[in-house]
């Protein structure tokens, strides 16, 4: 009854009192959200709730945590703070991506203004005016479709079970779904569940919390208090409990939850523009300088030779359309997801289309350890008996160390015992190493350790009863249990303790050396000393082990042992032996690391975890490497004071939060640059990110690995963010660009490598798309200047745009590479330009001019045939496109009417059209090699080139013959000996090309090379 | 557009823009000593030059193979184009209108008419043979002086009342105006198997006014074109060929309302359907006559 006035009462102030803090909330999460750019958000989150005691939480939550909230308080809760869901992050309006084809639109505006000028203009304007906004609409749509395909993979990967949570409420125990949940609410947990919320502890039996996604690290660290994210009470939303259950109130819940918070850290860091894009964006800059300079050159060409001023903007116009690549986005977009879909077949999952292309110019790889370079999985590895270390390797043969000696039957027995962990019933057929284990990281390990040398654990322990147990805690440090023995005839209890060496060494008097117990003496001590430390310098966590057989006659069978008064000796004990654990790295790491490093890309280790363990497993796989030293190295080797060494010597470094800390930028920068082997050790979610930033600043184009929420801001914050699938938590894969289906680092370098190889056949696509755009603009060019009827129309332009140069174009995607390309260095952010000068000019002014120049053979040929002499097309064109004249006479004295003319003009197009055609499928040829020859490349090799060659030609045929009839498209059925025109022409530019790369070849560095090499 | 965004002040960039532009450190000049700019400009001009040197090339072997006095091909040219005189334009084609009562509405178009004519003088028809043969004028080889082909001969005379000869005013001033009627010159072309080429004009609708069709006098009679000015053998056999002319003579246009001709030739190879072309086998024109 007093409690239940009590919650009356608490209810009652409650109104008044969570309002204020509603308010208190609402308030810090409007500071949030206005700081979310600025540093203040990069401070450490802050908790007090911990420190309170159960009255003082009752009070501030207004809750009871017998009888829980009333179902009424926690509606109304729920309507004031809202569900228990972290908001999802706000997805960029996909409109937004649409102005990309700007220049097109820029067309449209303009035949819009020349339509209302002139309304008995004729409607082609107009008509064209629509295909050009058509056509922006169309590659945004098609653009916007791919990117959203591959972010679909994504949402039904990443999708999650609803989540139950038990809650006491009205004083009964409900399962609500996890998002109703509400500050206050009274909440269970079991082993395996995950916590919903963040919450206080009330009540625990031997339960442990797995916070790994959000420390980074295996175990939660029990050094400090101060830090939320490290104490052990409260527990934070998200976190598994492997073991045991507990009673918990919810202190937090939703975007205000720990997790919540990182996760608003994540999304509040902005995203970069990815180098693809800035690559892209540089490419529109020079196509549009280009386009508007010609453009607005031709514009004053024409109104000084008295054309008028709306003829003029019509030709700056097609001057633009010529010079606008229409079809590229449509292009890029498809080539990239070619790529990931190629990358996705080997487990790249690409969130963002354009982080295809980062991972090739990344610089820089800033992984986390646990789960992207180890197995997130406790080993054992070594174990200390008889004054020996030896190597535990369970992966293969298990007799490599001597288990003959007695030593090793008692240690065996401890490690086999004093061992909570279980395997989940039912996976008889798993193998050992894969089976899920209830139980905490070492205790597993040691489990499986067993499992596997000494075979069945279960049964072992179960001929030795359990009678009393102490499980492990951080102040005793220790876990300790008493058995009864497998053997009959001993009637003595055995009682075995592991824990802290350290700890355990104090507790024993005697230690045992090949199956002998010998008093513990300062040589004995000496040498577990020594081996401690080798073990610990190793980066595993190391544990002792210790046993006792109680005397019979002072504890008889029937003894009953009191672990709370603890009536039983836990001093003068035996010490058997240590074993140290490490969680290994991946198999595959080294090898990957050794690719990066070749590749030119330096990898980095930023981890959460103790920097003795990660500069271990930095060494393992070989992001330090073999041969190179720390400072501390140096001091050690030569016996002098850390600050005696000079830093040029060293070429590593191990650097902690704590260090961090204390850096300047400055300082930091220069660390980033000195050192070419670095491992950051104790970061938090905010040093990582400042890391990341670091790493920026030098102009590299920096990757982050992670799995665990903590790593979300500094993935988001990447170049390129790269999550683990399976490790993963669902914040990582979020904040990241790509997932690794395998959680494999190995598959990382697949994807530098089809990320360079896109880089480089972009080139090769972009080249040939500048190459025709000579080809459409000086036919205008011409037209302005001398007067020709029109060689090319705008819309046939875009048939070649839109129509025969994109799958061959695409087609360049598939190109394999010309050399190793995970040999060299990664690009430099701003001096490797996807499109540089040599490019530029290479095809606008040498292939595209030849282009050119072959396309007015065809075209001069069609009107020479037809009755016009090249010296007759000569400023004919008022004349020819007066309306008013239907008698104009041609070279033989024959006379056109308009209509006449019209059809040959476009008889003219189409067969410039084709001109261009032909020597593009050339352009296609030469394109697919920058510096070898087609013939080393192979010219059959890339098949999909001649499915593109084979489009074009057919595409071509299609307008021409096909929809020659279709007068609105402006093709005629051009006679079958035009296409041929132009074959010499395409001849010579393949020559020419195959010329260029052999002086390349031949003459590297030289005059050539430096101006012809794109 | 990130290089851009970095925060750089104007003068920064003009600076560099300068450096870039002079280069005293390297002597760059817009990127390049002055003799690497040297270097490549030859090799621009020489490129260019042999560019321009293969495209000349080309179309001279073009030349070479085009035949001077035949089109190789006359694929938009099946039937004859025709035209009207005077060709007054509006909005939508032929669109003649004119003040009887107002002789400066319709000098214009006389004048027009006598320019036109002024290529069928006597003196310049001197160089055309007469022929009265009205059949085929077929010539195999070039019998004419300077290695040519004979025209024959089309004066404005032979359009009797609407030659300007009679009357200056053609017709215009008493409104029942001449209209010239000419078919485009064709290389080789033959209108017809037997007989010659005539000129049909007639309401495009249906009859106006008073519902009478429309009554025309053609000049030459029955308003044909005489089949010895076919064929057309092009400008460089027959410089001097001119087109064979019909003139209609529209006596019953009515008044201060708007009408429409249209004038077909008819014959066996000349098509007046074409639905893209108006002006193929037939012209059609918009005349209103005030008073």
């Amino acid at each position: 009854a007093r409690r239940g006035t009590g919650t009356e009462d608490v209810g009652k102030t409650d109104t008044g009192d969570g309002k204020e803090k509603y308010r208190g909330l609402k308030d810090k999460r409007l500071e949030l959200k206005k700081n979310h750019q600025k540093e203040e958000l990069k401070k450490e989150v802050d908790l007090e709730d911990h420190k309170l005691s159960i009255k003082e939480l009752e009070r501030k939550y207004g809750t009871n945590i017998v009888t829980g909230l009333s179902s009424t308080q926690a509606a109304e809760l729920l309507a004031r703070n809202g569900p228990n869901a972290l908001t999802p992050p706000k997805e960029t309006p996909e409109i937004v991506k649409f102005p990309q084809a700007d220049g097109a639109i820029l067309c449209w505006i303009a035949y819009g203004i020349q339509y209302f000028n002139d309304k008995s203009s004729s409607l082609d304007s107009v008509y064209l005016g629509c295909v050009l906004a058509l056509v922006v609409i169309l590659t945004g749509i098609f653009a916007y479709y791919q990117e959203a395909k591959s972010t679909n993979i994504m949402a039904s990967f990443s999708k999650m079970i609803p989540q139950q949570a038990l809650v006491i409420r009205d004083s009964e125990k409900k399962t609500v779904p996890a998002e109703q949940l509400v500050v206050g609410d009274i909440v269970e947990i079991k082993g395996g569940d995950k916590i919903p919320a963040d919450i206080r502890l009330l009540s625990t039996q031997g339960c442990k919390v797995d916070n790994s996604s959000l420390t980074g690290n295996l175990t939660p660290s029990l050094r400090t208090h101060d830090n939320p994210l490290e104490a052990e009470n409260p527990w934070n939303k998200m976190s598994t409990s492997p073991v045991g259950t507990a009673t918990g109130m919810v202190i937090n819940t939703g975007d205000r939850t720990i997790i919540g918070q990182i996760a608003s850290l994540a999304s509040g860091v902005g995203h970069e523009k990815t180098p693809i894009a800035i690559e892209i964006e540089h490419f529109v800059h020079i196509v549009a300088g280009v386009a508007v300079s010609i453009g607005i050159l031709f514009f004053i060409i024409a109104v000084s030779m008295k054309y008028y001023v709306l003829d003029s903007i019509i030709f700056l116009i097609g001057i633009i359309v010529a010079n606008v690549p229409e079809g590229l986005l449509a292009t890029v977009t498809v080539t990239l997801s070619l790529t990931a879909k190629r990358m996705a077949k080997k487990n790249c999952l690409v969130k963002n289309l354009e982080a295809v292309e980062t991972l090739g110019s990344t610089s820089i790889i800033c992984s986390d350890k646990t789960g992207t370079l180890t197995q997130n999985r406790m080993t054992v590895a070594h174990l200390w008996f008889d004054n020996q270390i030896f190597v535990a390797d369970t992966s293969e043969d298990h007799s490599i160390f001597d288990q003959s000696s007695g030593t090793w039957a008692s240690l065996s027995k401890i490690i086999t015992l004093c061992n909570r962990a279980e395997f989940r019933p039912g996976q008889e057929s798993v193998p050992i190493m894969k089976k899920v284990v209830v139980g905490d990281a070492s205790e597993t390990a040691l489990l499986k350790f067993s499992e596997v040398i000494l075979g069945d654990v279960m049964e072992i322990r179960k001929r030795n009863r359990k009678v009393a147990e102490i499980p492990f805690n951080s102040t005793n440090k220790f876990q300790l249990s008493i058995h009864e023995t497998d053997d009959p005839s001993d009637k003595r209890f055995l009682m075995v303790m592991k824990g802290a060496p350290e700890r355990v060494l104090e507790k024993c008097s005697t230690i045992m050396v090949n199956g002998q117990e010998q008093p513990l003496d300062d040589s004995t001590a000496e040498a577990f000393h020594t081996a401690y430390m080798e073990l610990g310098g190793l980066g595993e966590r190391v544990l002792g082990f210790c046993h006792l057989y109680l005397p019979a006659d002072k504890f008889p069978e029937t003894y009953s042992f009191d672990v709370d008064t603890v009536n039983f000796p836990t001093s003068n004990l035996c010490f058997v032996g240590l074993l140290s654990m490490i969680d290994p790295p991946r198999s595959t790491v080294p090898d990957a690391v050794t690719k990066c490093r070749s590749a030119g890309i330096k990898v980095i280790m930023v981890t959460g975890d103790h920097p003795i363990t990660a500069k271990a497993i930095a060494k393992s796989v070989g992001i330090i490497s073999a041969n190179s030293e720390t400072v501390e190295d140096i001091a050690k080797r030569l016996n002098i004071p850390v600050e005696q060494v000079s830093k040029r010597d060293a070429k590593a470094a191990v650097v902690t939060g704590m260090e961090l800390k204390d850096m300047s930028p400055e300082q930091l920068d220069e660390l980033l640059t000195d050192y070419s082997e670095i491992v950051f050790a104790r970061t938090s979610p905010q040093q990582k990110l400042i890391i990341v930033e670091g790493c920026q600043r030098q102009d590299a184009v920096v990757a982050v690995t992670g799995d665990g929420v903590n790593d979300s801001p500094a993935l988001k914050k990447a170049d390129i963010g790269i999550a683990m699938g399976i490790a993963g938590s669902d914040a990582a894969k979020n904040a990241a660009d790509m997932v690794l289906l395998d959680d494999n680092f190995a598959s990382i370098v697949t994807g530098v490598e089809e990320g360079r190889l896109i880089f480089d056949n972009l080139k090769k696509t972009i080249a040939y798309t500048l190459t025709k755009n000579i080809a459409e603009l000086c036919p205008f060019l011409i037209y302005i200047i001398a007067g020709l009827p029109l060689p090319i129309g705008t819309i046939t332009i875009l048939f070649i745009d839109l129509g025969t140069d994109i799958i061959p174009s695409i087609a360049l995607a598939y190109e394999k590479a010309e050399s190793d390309i995970m040999n060299r260095k990664p690009r430099h952010k701003k001096k490797d330009r996807l499109v540089n000068a040599p490019l530029a000019i290479y095809s606008y002014l040498h292939i595209g001019l030849m282009q050119a120049l072959g396309a007015f053979v065809v075209y001069f040929t069609v009107y020479a045939q037809e009755g016009f002499r090249p010296s007759a097309l000569i400023n004919l064109r008022v004349e020819w496109e007066k309306d008013s004249v239907n008698d104009l006479e041609d070279s033989y004295g024959q006379e056109w009417t308009q209509y006449q003319r019209k059809y040959l003009e476009w008889t003219g197009y189409t067969a410039f059209f084709v001109g261009i055609m032909i020597q593009q499928i050339a352009d296609l040829i030469i394109r697919k090699t920058r510096r070898n020859s087609i013939f080393q490349q192979g010219l059959f090799r890339n098949k999909v080139i001649w499915v593109g060659i084979a489009s074009q030609i057919i595409i071509a045929l299609i307008l021409s013959y096909g929809l020659g009839s279709v007068s609105a498209l402006n093709f005629t059925m051009l006679r079958p000996q035009y296409w041929f025109v132009a074959v010499p022409h395409a001849i010579l530019i393949w020559v020419y090309d195959e010329v260029r790369k052999l002086f390349i070849r031949l003459y590297p560095g030289s005059w050539w090379d430096k101006n012809m090499y794109y | 557009m990130a290089a851009l965004q970095e925060k750089k002040s104007c003068s920064q960039r003009m600076e560099e823009f300068r450096h870039y532009c002079w280069n005293p450190d390297t002597g760059q000049m817009l990127g390049r000593t002055l003799s690497r700019w040297a270097w490549i400009s030859l090799y621009y001009v020489a490129f260019y030059a042999v560019m321009t040197g293969l495209f000349a090339l080309c179309i001279y072997v073009l030349m070479r193979t085009v035949d001077p006095y035949t089109p190789d091909y006359q694929d938009q040219l099946k039937s004859p184009g025709v035209t009207l005189r005077p060709d007054v334009y509006g909005d939508k084609g032929l669109d003649i209108s004119y003040n009887v009562s107002n002789n400066r509405t319709w000098t214009d178009l006389t004048l027009t008419l006598h320019n036109f004519l002024a290529g069928y003088s006597p003196a310049s028809q001197e160089d055309n043979i007469n022929c009265t043969s009205h059949k085929y004028f077929f010539q195999e080889s070039f019998r004419a002086p300077n290695h040519t082909k004979f025209s024959c001969k089309f004066t404005a005379d032979m359009l009797q009342n609407c030659s300007g000869l009679v009357d200056p005013s053609f017709g215009f001033a008493e409104g029942k105006p001449c209209f010239i009627i000419k078919m485009n010159r064709i290389v080789r072309f033959l209108p017809s198997n037997s007989t010659a080429p005539r000129v049909d004009c007639a309401f495009l609708d249906q009859p106006h006014g008073d519902g009478r069709p429309l009554q025309v006098e053609y000049y030459p009679p029955n308003g044909t074109f005489s089949l010895h000015y076919f064929p057309y053998y092009g400008k460089k056999a027959q410089p001097h060929y001119s087109n064979p002319l019909v003139a209609a003579k529209f006596l019953n246009v009515p008044r201060n309302m708007q009408v429409v001709i249209v004038c077909k030739i008819l014959a066996d190879h000349v098509t007046f359907d074409n639905p893209h072309d108006p002006y193929e086998g037939k012209v059609e024109f918009k005349l209103k006559i005030q008073k």
